[in-house]
Protein backbone atom coordinates (compact mmCIF):
# COMPACT_ATOMS: atom_id res chain seq x y z
CA UNK A 1 0.00 0.00 0.00
CA UNK A 2 1.48 3.32 -1.00
CA UNK A 3 2.23 6.20 1.31
CA UNK A 4 -0.25 8.60 -0.35
CA UNK A 5 -3.12 6.19 0.14
CA UNK A 6 -2.22 5.64 3.80
CA UNK A 7 -1.92 9.38 4.40
CA UNK A 8 -5.35 9.86 2.80
CA UNK A 9 -6.74 7.28 5.19
CA UNK A 10 -5.13 8.95 8.20
CA UNK A 11 -6.62 12.25 7.02
CA UNK A 12 -10.04 10.56 6.71
CA UNK A 13 -9.77 9.46 10.33
CA UNK A 14 -8.92 13.02 11.36
CA UNK A 15 -11.89 14.52 9.51
CA UNK A 16 -14.20 11.83 10.88
CA UNK A 17 -13.20 12.64 14.46
CA UNK A 18 -13.23 16.37 13.82
CA UNK A 19 -16.74 16.18 12.35
CA UNK A 20 -17.94 14.18 15.35
CA UNK A 21 -16.28 16.57 17.85
CA UNK A 22 -17.82 19.55 16.03
CA UNK A 23 -21.19 18.07 16.87
CA UNK A 24 -20.40 18.64 20.54
CA UNK A 25 -19.48 22.35 20.51
CA UNK A 26 -20.53 22.81 24.14
CA UNK A 27 -17.90 20.30 25.23
CA UNK A 28 -15.19 22.23 23.37
CA UNK A 29 -16.18 25.45 25.14
CA UNK A 30 -16.22 23.72 28.53
CA UNK A 31 -12.74 22.28 27.94
CA UNK A 32 -11.41 25.78 27.27
CA UNK A 33 -12.91 27.01 30.53
CA UNK A 34 -11.66 23.91 32.37
CA UNK A 35 -8.14 24.74 31.17
CA UNK A 36 -8.50 28.17 32.75
CA UNK A 37 -9.39 26.57 36.10
CA UNK A 38 -6.36 24.29 35.86
CA UNK A 39 -3.97 27.14 35.06
CA UNK A 40 -5.45 29.36 37.81
CA UNK A 41 -5.01 26.53 40.35
CA UNK A 42 -1.32 26.23 39.49
CA UNK A 43 -0.88 29.99 39.67
CA UNK A 44 -2.26 30.27 43.18
CA UNK A 45 -0.46 27.10 44.27
CA UNK A 46 2.80 28.59 42.98
CA UNK A 47 2.24 31.77 45.01
CA UNK A 48 1.83 29.62 48.09
CA UNK A 49 4.83 27.34 47.57
CA UNK A 50 7.32 29.90 46.20
CA UNK A 51 10.46 29.71 48.30
CA UNK A 52 14.23 30.36 47.81
CA UNK A 53 14.93 26.61 48.37
CA UNK A 54 12.51 25.60 45.66
CA UNK A 55 13.71 28.26 43.25
CA UNK A 56 17.25 26.92 43.43
CA UNK A 57 15.97 23.54 42.16
CA UNK A 58 14.14 24.99 39.16
CA UNK A 59 15.64 25.53 35.70
CA UNK A 60 17.39 28.89 35.28
CA UNK A 61 14.94 31.74 34.80
CA UNK A 62 11.84 29.72 35.75
CA UNK A 63 9.42 30.32 38.58
CA UNK A 64 7.28 27.55 40.05
CA UNK A 65 4.18 28.58 38.14
CA UNK A 66 5.95 28.29 34.78
CA UNK A 67 7.55 25.03 35.89
CA UNK A 68 4.24 23.47 36.95
CA UNK A 69 2.32 24.84 33.97
CA UNK A 70 4.71 23.22 31.48
CA UNK A 71 4.74 20.01 33.50
CA UNK A 72 0.96 19.86 33.69
CA UNK A 73 0.37 20.79 30.05
CA UNK A 74 2.89 18.35 28.59
CA UNK A 75 2.26 15.44 30.95
CA UNK A 76 -1.05 15.18 29.11
CA UNK A 77 0.85 13.90 26.06
CA UNK A 78 1.72 10.80 28.04
CA UNK A 79 -1.88 10.37 29.23
CA UNK A 80 -3.27 10.81 25.72
CA UNK A 81 -0.65 8.50 24.19
CA UNK A 82 -1.52 5.81 26.66
CA UNK A 83 -5.24 6.09 26.09
CA UNK A 84 -5.65 7.22 22.47
CA UNK A 85 -4.97 3.86 20.85
CA UNK A 86 -6.98 1.64 23.15
CA UNK A 87 -9.72 4.27 23.49
CA UNK A 88 -10.16 4.22 19.71
CA UNK A 89 -10.48 0.43 19.77
CA UNK A 90 -12.88 0.57 22.69
CA UNK A 91 -15.03 3.19 20.99
CA UNK A 92 -15.10 1.19 17.76
CA UNK A 93 -16.16 -1.89 19.70
CA UNK A 94 -18.86 0.06 21.52
CA UNK A 95 -20.37 1.70 18.43
CA UNK A 96 -19.91 -1.54 16.45
CA UNK A 97 -17.77 0.01 13.77
CA UNK A 98 -14.75 -2.18 14.47
CA UNK A 99 -15.91 -5.07 12.29
CA UNK A 100 -16.85 -2.66 9.52
CA UNK A 101 -13.38 -1.15 9.71
CA UNK A 102 -11.57 -4.47 9.88
CA UNK A 103 -13.12 -5.78 6.67
CA UNK A 104 -11.93 -2.73 4.72
CA UNK A 105 -8.62 -2.62 2.91
CA UNK A 106 -7.02 -0.73 5.79
CA UNK A 107 -4.63 -2.63 8.03
CA UNK A 108 -5.04 -2.34 11.78
CA UNK A 109 -1.82 -0.34 12.34
CA UNK A 110 -3.23 2.39 10.06
CA UNK A 111 -6.58 2.21 11.87
CA UNK A 112 -4.74 2.67 15.17
CA UNK A 113 -2.50 5.46 13.91
CA UNK A 114 -5.39 7.22 12.18
CA UNK A 115 -7.55 7.06 15.27
CA UNK A 116 -4.80 8.67 17.36
CA UNK A 117 -4.31 11.69 15.09
CA UNK A 118 -7.29 13.72 16.24
CA UNK A 119 -6.62 13.21 19.98
CA UNK A 120 -3.04 14.45 19.46
CA UNK A 121 -4.13 17.46 17.40
CA UNK A 122 -6.82 18.28 19.96
CA UNK A 123 -4.22 17.96 22.69
CA UNK A 124 -1.88 20.32 20.86
CA UNK A 125 -4.72 22.86 20.73
CA UNK A 126 -5.44 22.28 24.41
CA UNK A 127 -1.76 22.78 25.28
CA UNK A 128 -1.81 26.08 23.39
CA UNK A 129 -4.94 27.07 25.33
CA UNK A 130 -3.20 26.28 28.63
CA UNK A 131 -0.14 28.30 27.68
CA UNK A 132 -2.29 31.13 26.30
CA UNK A 133 -4.23 31.39 29.57
CA UNK A 134 -0.92 31.45 31.41
CA UNK A 135 0.43 34.23 29.19
CA UNK A 136 -2.77 36.30 29.11
CA UNK A 137 -3.78 36.19 32.76
CA UNK A 138 -0.97 34.91 34.96
CA UNK A 139 2.30 36.37 33.71
CA UNK A 140 3.73 33.25 32.05
CA UNK A 141 6.33 34.73 29.68
CA UNK A 142 8.34 32.25 27.59
CA UNK A 143 10.34 35.12 26.01
CA UNK A 144 13.57 33.27 25.46
CA UNK A 145 11.91 29.98 24.39
CA UNK A 146 13.55 27.77 21.77
CA UNK A 147 10.31 26.93 19.97
CA UNK A 148 11.89 24.66 17.37
CA UNK A 149 13.63 22.79 20.14
CA UNK A 150 10.30 22.43 21.95
CA UNK A 151 8.70 20.98 18.80
CA UNK A 152 11.59 18.51 18.44
CA UNK A 153 11.19 17.41 22.06
CA UNK A 154 7.44 17.10 21.55
CA UNK A 155 7.77 14.92 18.42
CA UNK A 156 10.40 12.69 20.05
CA UNK A 157 8.14 12.42 23.12
CA UNK A 158 5.12 11.43 21.03
CA UNK A 159 7.16 8.69 19.34
CA UNK A 160 8.37 7.34 22.67
CA UNK A 161 4.94 7.57 24.29
CA UNK A 162 3.23 6.03 21.23
CA UNK A 163 5.19 2.82 21.87
CA UNK A 164 3.68 2.70 25.35
CA UNK A 165 0.26 3.51 23.91
CA UNK A 166 0.39 0.65 21.39
CA UNK A 167 1.49 -1.74 24.16
CA UNK A 168 -1.51 -0.54 26.12
CA UNK A 169 -3.77 -1.16 23.10
CA UNK A 170 -2.35 -4.69 22.86
CA UNK A 171 -3.43 -5.29 26.44
CA UNK A 172 -6.80 -3.75 25.72
CA UNK A 173 -7.68 -5.97 22.76
CA UNK A 174 -6.74 -9.04 24.77
CA UNK A 175 -8.37 -8.23 28.11
CA UNK A 176 -10.93 -5.58 27.04
CA UNK A 177 -11.15 -3.66 30.32
CA UNK A 178 -8.99 -2.45 33.14
CA UNK A 179 -5.46 -1.79 32.09
CA UNK A 180 -3.08 -2.06 35.01
CA UNK A 181 -0.06 -1.37 32.79
CA UNK A 182 -1.54 1.99 31.81
CA UNK A 183 -2.19 3.05 35.37
CA UNK A 184 1.21 1.83 36.56
CA UNK A 185 2.98 3.81 33.83
CA UNK A 186 0.88 6.90 34.51
CA UNK A 187 1.25 6.58 38.29
CA UNK A 188 5.01 6.05 38.17
CA UNK A 189 5.45 8.81 35.61
CA UNK A 190 3.40 11.22 37.73
CA UNK A 191 5.41 10.35 40.81
CA UNK A 192 8.87 10.19 39.29
CA UNK A 193 8.75 12.11 36.03
CA UNK A 194 8.91 15.62 37.45
CA UNK A 195 5.46 16.88 36.55
CA UNK A 196 4.89 18.94 39.72
CA UNK A 197 8.38 19.06 41.22
CA UNK A 198 11.93 18.65 39.94
CA UNK A 199 13.31 15.12 39.84
CA UNK A 200 16.25 16.41 41.89
CA UNK A 201 14.09 16.64 45.04
CA UNK A 202 13.48 12.88 44.98
CA UNK A 203 15.60 10.47 47.04
CA UNK A 204 18.60 9.16 45.10
CA UNK A 205 17.16 5.66 44.34
CA UNK A 206 13.98 7.20 42.94
CA UNK A 207 16.06 9.58 40.82
CA UNK A 208 17.69 6.51 39.25
CA UNK A 209 14.24 5.04 38.56
CA UNK A 210 13.13 8.37 37.08
CA UNK A 211 15.88 8.01 34.45
CA UNK A 212 14.19 4.82 33.23
CA UNK A 213 10.93 6.47 32.17
CA UNK A 214 10.56 8.62 29.05
CA UNK A 215 8.43 11.38 30.54
CA UNK A 216 11.37 12.53 32.70
CA UNK A 217 13.38 13.38 29.57
CA UNK A 218 10.33 14.85 27.89
CA UNK A 219 9.56 17.31 30.70
CA UNK A 220 13.21 18.18 31.27
CA UNK A 221 13.69 18.91 27.60
CA UNK A 222 10.44 20.83 27.28
CA UNK A 223 11.21 23.02 30.29
CA UNK A 224 14.73 23.56 29.01
CA UNK A 225 13.42 24.64 25.61
CA UNK A 226 10.48 26.75 26.79
CA UNK A 227 11.69 28.22 30.07
CA UNK A 228 15.47 28.38 29.81
CA UNK A 229 15.75 28.79 26.03
CA UNK A 230 18.15 25.83 25.90
CA UNK A 231 20.03 25.33 22.63
CA UNK A 232 20.24 22.14 20.58
CA UNK A 233 23.42 21.03 22.36
CA UNK A 234 21.67 21.19 25.74
CA UNK A 235 18.53 19.52 24.40
CA UNK A 236 20.41 16.71 22.68
CA UNK A 237 20.55 14.33 25.70
CA UNK A 238 16.77 14.56 26.18
CA UNK A 239 16.04 14.10 22.45
CA UNK A 240 18.50 11.20 22.18
CA UNK A 241 17.04 9.46 25.24
CA UNK A 242 13.48 9.84 23.90
CA UNK A 243 14.47 8.50 20.48
CA UNK A 244 16.20 5.56 22.15
CA UNK A 245 12.99 4.80 24.04
CA UNK A 246 11.07 5.04 20.74
CA UNK A 247 13.52 2.72 18.95
CA UNK A 248 13.00 0.09 21.65
CA UNK A 249 9.32 0.58 22.40
CA UNK A 250 7.82 0.95 18.92
CA UNK A 251 9.08 -2.35 17.40
CA UNK A 252 8.38 -4.10 20.71
CA UNK A 253 4.87 -2.69 20.90
CA UNK A 254 4.07 -3.65 17.28
CA UNK A 255 5.30 -7.20 17.91
CA UNK A 256 3.21 -7.47 21.09
CA UNK A 257 0.20 -5.94 19.34
CA UNK A 258 0.49 -8.31 16.37
CA UNK A 259 0.62 -11.26 18.75
CA UNK A 260 -2.38 -9.98 20.73
CA UNK A 261 -4.33 -9.42 17.51
CA UNK A 262 -3.57 -12.94 16.33
CA UNK A 263 -4.74 -14.34 19.67
CA UNK A 264 -8.06 -12.48 19.44
CA UNK A 265 -8.59 -13.77 15.91
CA UNK A 266 -8.04 -17.28 17.27
CA UNK A 267 -10.34 -16.80 20.26
CA UNK A 268 -12.88 -14.82 18.23
CA UNK A 269 -12.98 -12.04 20.82
CA UNK A 270 -11.66 -9.12 18.78
CA UNK A 271 -14.98 -7.36 18.67
CA UNK A 272 -16.20 -8.43 22.10
CA UNK A 273 -16.96 -5.67 24.57
CA UNK B 1 -13.91 -23.78 -16.23
CA UNK B 2 -13.24 -20.64 -14.15
CA UNK B 3 -11.93 -21.02 -10.62
CA UNK B 4 -14.60 -20.88 -7.91
CA UNK B 5 -15.20 -17.47 -6.35
CA UNK B 6 -15.27 -19.02 -2.88
CA UNK B 7 -13.59 -22.22 -1.89
CA UNK B 8 -13.89 -23.71 1.59
CA UNK B 9 -11.77 -26.76 2.23
CA UNK B 10 -12.04 -28.90 5.38
CA UNK B 11 -12.49 -25.82 7.51
CA UNK B 12 -12.43 -26.35 11.26
CA UNK B 13 -12.88 -23.78 13.97
CA UNK B 14 -12.59 -24.30 17.70
CA UNK B 15 -13.10 -21.55 20.29
CA UNK B 16 -11.78 -21.56 23.83
CA UNK B 17 -14.41 -22.18 26.52
CA UNK B 18 -15.58 -19.04 28.34
CA UNK B 19 -13.66 -18.88 31.62
CA UNK B 20 -15.08 -17.15 34.64
CA UNK B 21 -13.76 -15.77 37.94
CA UNK B 22 -9.99 -15.49 38.29
CA UNK B 23 -9.52 -17.95 35.43
CA UNK B 24 -10.90 -15.28 33.11
CA UNK B 25 -7.47 -13.63 33.40
CA UNK B 26 -5.99 -16.41 31.28
CA UNK B 27 -8.90 -16.39 28.79
CA UNK B 28 -6.78 -14.98 25.92
CA UNK B 29 -4.36 -17.89 26.35
CA UNK B 30 -6.99 -20.61 26.82
CA UNK B 31 -6.84 -23.61 24.49
CA UNK B 32 -9.59 -23.67 21.86
CA UNK B 33 -11.61 -26.79 22.59
CA UNK B 34 -15.21 -25.86 21.74
CA UNK B 35 -16.03 -26.98 18.22
CA UNK B 36 -17.87 -24.50 15.96
CA UNK B 37 -17.00 -25.90 12.52
CA UNK B 38 -15.93 -29.47 11.87
CA UNK B 39 -14.41 -29.94 8.44
CA UNK B 40 -16.69 -27.81 6.29
CA UNK B 41 -16.05 -27.98 2.55
CA UNK B 42 -17.91 -26.43 -0.38
CA UNK B 43 -17.37 -24.07 -3.29
CA UNK B 44 -19.34 -21.17 -4.69
CA UNK B 45 -18.97 -20.48 -8.41
CA UNK B 46 -18.61 -16.99 -9.83
CA UNK B 47 -21.96 -15.25 -10.12
CA UNK B 48 -23.68 -17.90 -8.02
CA UNK B 49 -25.93 -17.19 -5.07
CA UNK B 50 -25.54 -19.61 -2.18
CA UNK B 51 -27.38 -19.60 1.13
CA UNK B 52 -26.03 -20.88 4.43
CA UNK B 53 -28.84 -22.25 6.53
CA UNK B 54 -29.03 -24.10 9.82
CA UNK B 55 -30.22 -23.65 13.36
CA UNK B 56 -28.68 -21.17 15.81
CA UNK B 57 -25.14 -22.25 16.62
CA UNK B 58 -24.81 -24.33 13.46
CA UNK B 59 -21.73 -22.33 12.43
CA UNK B 60 -23.10 -19.96 9.76
CA UNK B 61 -21.83 -16.72 11.27
CA UNK B 62 -18.51 -18.29 12.26
CA UNK B 63 -18.01 -19.41 8.68
CA UNK B 64 -18.85 -15.97 7.31
CA UNK B 65 -16.54 -14.29 9.85
CA UNK B 66 -13.67 -16.57 8.80
CA UNK B 67 -14.29 -15.69 5.15
CA UNK B 68 -14.45 -12.00 6.12
CA UNK B 69 -10.98 -12.39 7.74
CA UNK B 70 -12.33 -11.40 11.17
CA UNK B 71 -11.29 -14.67 12.77
CA UNK B 72 -8.82 -17.35 11.71
CA UNK B 73 -9.64 -21.03 11.21
CA UNK B 74 -8.13 -23.66 13.47
CA UNK B 75 -7.53 -26.01 10.55
CA UNK B 76 -8.31 -26.08 6.85
CA UNK B 77 -8.33 -23.35 4.24
CA UNK B 78 -10.69 -20.93 2.57
CA UNK B 79 -10.09 -18.72 -0.43
CA UNK B 80 -11.95 -15.76 -1.88
CA UNK B 81 -11.15 -15.03 -5.52
CA UNK B 82 -8.20 -17.38 -5.16
CA UNK B 83 -6.72 -15.59 -2.12
CA UNK B 84 -6.31 -17.45 1.14
CA UNK B 85 -8.29 -15.64 3.84
CA UNK B 86 -5.61 -16.28 6.44
CA UNK B 87 -2.31 -15.97 4.60
CA UNK B 88 -3.42 -13.40 2.01
CA UNK B 89 -6.01 -11.56 4.06
CA UNK B 90 -5.31 -8.13 2.56
CA UNK B 91 -5.81 -9.40 -1.00
CA UNK B 92 -8.87 -11.39 0.05
CA UNK B 93 -10.43 -8.23 1.54
CA UNK B 94 -10.35 -6.57 -1.89
CA UNK B 95 -12.62 -9.29 -3.21
CA UNK B 96 -15.59 -9.03 -0.89
CA UNK B 97 -18.11 -6.75 0.73
CA UNK B 98 -19.47 -7.82 4.13
CA UNK B 99 -22.64 -6.80 5.85
CA UNK B 100 -24.45 -8.21 8.84
CA UNK B 101 -28.10 -7.53 9.45
CA UNK B 102 -27.56 -7.30 13.19
CA UNK B 103 -24.93 -4.60 13.42
CA UNK B 104 -25.35 -0.99 12.47
CA UNK B 105 -21.68 -0.10 12.68
CA UNK B 106 -21.96 3.54 11.66
CA UNK B 107 -20.97 6.83 13.26
CA UNK B 108 -24.36 8.03 14.38
CA UNK B 109 -23.44 11.73 14.58
CA UNK B 110 -22.19 11.78 11.00
CA UNK B 111 -24.41 11.91 7.95
CA UNK B 112 -24.82 8.87 5.74
CA UNK B 113 -22.66 10.57 3.11
CA UNK B 114 -19.89 11.34 5.62
CA UNK B 115 -19.98 7.73 6.79
CA UNK B 116 -19.79 6.38 3.26
CA UNK B 117 -16.99 8.80 2.32
CA UNK B 118 -15.00 7.61 5.32
CA UNK B 119 -15.45 3.92 4.52
CA UNK B 120 -14.73 4.58 0.84
CA UNK B 121 -11.39 6.11 1.84
CA UNK B 122 -10.71 3.00 3.93
CA UNK B 123 -11.24 0.99 0.74
CA UNK B 124 -8.71 3.02 -1.23
CA UNK B 125 -11.23 5.01 -3.28
CA UNK B 126 -10.20 8.55 -4.18
CA UNK B 127 -12.56 11.35 -3.06
CA UNK B 128 -13.82 11.86 -6.64
CA UNK B 129 -14.41 8.14 -7.17
CA UNK B 130 -16.05 7.92 -3.77
CA UNK B 131 -18.61 10.63 -4.56
CA UNK B 132 -19.54 8.93 -7.83
CA UNK B 133 -19.81 5.50 -6.23
CA UNK B 134 -21.83 6.83 -3.29
CA UNK B 135 -24.35 8.46 -5.61
CA UNK B 136 -24.70 5.32 -7.70
CA UNK B 137 -24.82 2.91 -4.73
CA UNK B 138 -27.35 5.04 -2.87
CA UNK B 139 -29.59 4.96 -5.90
CA UNK B 140 -29.14 1.20 -6.29
CA UNK B 141 -30.11 0.45 -2.69
CA UNK B 142 -32.93 2.98 -2.66
CA UNK B 143 -31.52 5.82 -0.55
CA UNK B 144 -32.62 9.27 -1.73
CA UNK B 145 -29.93 11.90 -2.26
CA UNK B 146 -31.47 14.10 0.47
CA UNK B 147 -31.30 11.23 2.95
CA UNK B 148 -27.58 10.92 2.38
CA UNK B 149 -27.12 14.22 4.20
CA UNK B 150 -29.12 13.18 7.25
CA UNK B 151 -27.37 12.04 10.41
CA UNK B 152 -27.38 8.27 10.59
CA UNK B 153 -28.95 8.33 14.05
CA UNK B 154 -32.19 9.50 12.41
CA UNK B 155 -32.36 6.47 10.11
CA UNK B 156 -34.89 3.66 10.46
CA UNK B 157 -33.72 0.05 10.67
CA UNK B 158 -34.56 -0.47 7.02
CA UNK B 159 -32.58 2.59 5.94
CA UNK B 160 -29.67 1.43 8.07
CA UNK B 161 -29.70 -1.93 6.28
CA UNK B 162 -29.68 -0.21 2.93
CA UNK B 163 -26.81 1.96 4.05
CA UNK B 164 -24.91 -1.10 5.28
CA UNK B 165 -25.39 -2.74 1.93
CA UNK B 166 -24.29 0.41 0.10
CA UNK B 167 -21.13 0.44 2.22
CA UNK B 168 -20.43 -3.22 1.46
CA UNK B 169 -20.76 -2.51 -2.28
CA UNK B 170 -18.77 0.76 -2.40
CA UNK B 171 -15.54 -0.74 -3.70
CA UNK B 172 -17.34 -2.89 -6.31
CA UNK B 173 -16.53 -6.26 -4.72
CA UNK B 174 -17.00 -9.39 -6.82
CA UNK B 175 -18.21 -11.31 -3.76
CA UNK B 176 -20.83 -10.29 -1.24
CA UNK B 177 -20.95 -11.93 2.20
CA UNK B 178 -24.16 -11.23 4.09
CA UNK B 179 -25.17 -12.44 7.53
CA UNK B 180 -28.95 -12.38 7.87
CA UNK B 181 -29.37 -9.41 5.56
CA UNK B 182 -33.11 -9.00 6.17
CA UNK B 183 -33.09 -9.48 9.94
CA UNK B 184 -35.50 -7.08 11.69
CA UNK B 185 -36.76 -5.61 8.41
CA UNK B 186 -40.46 -5.21 7.78
CA UNK B 187 -41.86 -7.52 5.04
CA UNK B 188 -41.92 -4.79 2.40
CA UNK B 189 -38.36 -3.65 3.05
CA UNK B 190 -37.20 -7.27 3.16
CA UNK B 191 -38.86 -7.94 -0.17
CA UNK B 192 -37.18 -4.87 -1.72
CA UNK B 193 -33.81 -5.97 -0.42
CA UNK B 194 -34.27 -9.50 -1.75
CA UNK B 195 -35.17 -8.11 -5.16
CA UNK B 196 -32.10 -5.92 -5.11
CA UNK B 197 -29.84 -8.84 -4.21
CA UNK B 198 -31.32 -11.27 -6.74
CA UNK B 199 -32.04 -9.03 -9.72
CA UNK B 200 -29.51 -6.21 -9.51
CA UNK B 201 -26.52 -7.75 -7.86
CA UNK B 202 -26.49 -11.43 -8.76
CA UNK B 203 -28.32 -11.52 -12.08
CA UNK B 204 -27.45 -8.12 -13.60
CA UNK B 205 -23.95 -7.58 -12.21
CA UNK B 206 -22.81 -11.17 -11.72
CA UNK B 207 -21.84 -10.62 -8.09
CA UNK B 208 -21.20 -13.83 -6.18
CA UNK B 209 -23.43 -13.97 -3.12
CA UNK B 210 -22.99 -16.06 0.02
CA UNK B 211 -25.53 -15.27 2.68
CA UNK B 212 -26.76 -16.74 5.95
CA UNK B 213 -30.47 -16.72 6.61
CA UNK B 214 -33.14 -18.21 8.83
CA UNK B 215 -35.93 -17.28 6.42
CA UNK B 216 -36.48 -20.25 4.14
CA UNK B 217 -38.77 -18.40 1.73
CA UNK B 218 -35.98 -15.86 1.25
CA UNK B 219 -33.50 -18.66 0.60
CA UNK B 220 -35.79 -20.21 -2.00
CA UNK B 221 -36.22 -16.84 -3.64
CA UNK B 222 -32.57 -15.84 -3.86
CA UNK B 223 -30.35 -18.90 -3.63
CA UNK B 224 -29.18 -21.07 -6.52
CA UNK B 225 -27.83 -23.53 -3.99
CA UNK B 226 -28.08 -24.10 -0.27
CA UNK B 227 -25.42 -25.25 2.20
CA UNK B 228 -27.23 -26.78 5.16
CA UNK B 229 -25.15 -26.76 8.34
CA UNK B 230 -25.84 -28.65 11.51
CA UNK B 231 -23.54 -28.59 14.53
CA UNK B 232 -20.65 -27.29 12.45
CA UNK B 233 -20.99 -29.87 9.67
CA UNK B 234 -22.36 -29.66 6.13
CA UNK B 235 -25.26 -32.09 5.98
CA UNK B 236 -26.50 -31.11 2.53
CA UNK B 237 -25.42 -28.93 -0.36
CA UNK B 238 -27.76 -28.66 -3.31
CA UNK B 239 -30.32 -26.42 -4.99
CA UNK B 240 -33.59 -25.94 -3.08
CA UNK B 241 -35.28 -28.09 -5.70
CA UNK B 242 -32.54 -30.72 -5.41
CA UNK B 243 -33.00 -30.87 -1.64
CA UNK B 244 -36.72 -31.38 -2.11
CA UNK B 245 -36.10 -34.14 -4.62
CA UNK B 246 -33.57 -35.91 -2.41
CA UNK B 247 -36.04 -36.00 0.48
CA UNK B 248 -39.13 -36.76 -1.60
CA UNK B 249 -40.89 -33.65 -0.36
CA UNK B 250 -42.51 -30.85 -2.27
CA UNK B 251 -41.95 -28.09 0.27
CA UNK B 252 -38.48 -26.69 0.89
CA UNK B 253 -39.10 -26.24 4.64
CA UNK B 254 -40.12 -29.89 4.93
CA UNK B 255 -36.99 -30.95 3.05
CA UNK B 256 -34.74 -28.96 5.39
CA UNK B 257 -36.52 -30.28 8.43
CA UNK B 258 -36.21 -33.85 7.19
CA UNK B 259 -32.48 -33.48 6.49
CA UNK B 260 -31.80 -32.01 9.94
CA UNK B 261 -33.80 -34.75 11.66
CA UNK B 262 -31.97 -37.39 9.65
CA UNK B 263 -28.62 -35.87 10.59
CA UNK B 264 -29.53 -35.74 14.27
CA UNK B 265 -30.72 -39.33 14.34
CA UNK B 266 -27.58 -40.46 12.50
CA UNK B 267 -25.47 -38.68 15.14
CA UNK B 268 -27.45 -40.23 17.97
CA UNK B 269 -26.97 -43.74 16.57
CA UNK B 270 -23.89 -45.33 18.23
Amino acid sequence: MNLASNLRKVAAFFWRDFAIARGYRGALLLETIEALFGVATFYYLSRFVQSPELSSELPAGANYFAFALVGFAFFDYLSVSLSAFDASLEEARQNRTLEALLVTQTPLPIILAGSAVYPFVALAVRTCVYLAWGVLLFGFAPRSANWLGAVAILLASILAFAGLGILSAGYSILFKRGNPAKWIVLGLSGLLGGMMYPVSVLPAPLQVLARLIPVTYSLEGMRGALLAGAGWRELFPSIAALLLFAMILIPLSFAVFAWALRRTKITGTLTHI
Amino acid sequence: MPAPAISVDLLEKYFPPALTGWRALIQPLARPTEMALAGVSFTVEQGESVALIGSNGAGKSTLLRILATLIVPTHGHATLGGFDVEREAAEARRQFGYHTGGDEGFYSRLSARQNLLFFAAMNNLSPAESRKRIASMAESVGIQDDDLDRQVRTFSTGMMHRLGLARALLHSPVILLLDEPTRSLDPLAASDLRRLLRDDLVRARGTTLLFASHTLSEVEEIADRVVLLDAGRVIACDSPRGLCASTNTSAFAAAVSSLVRHSESAEATP
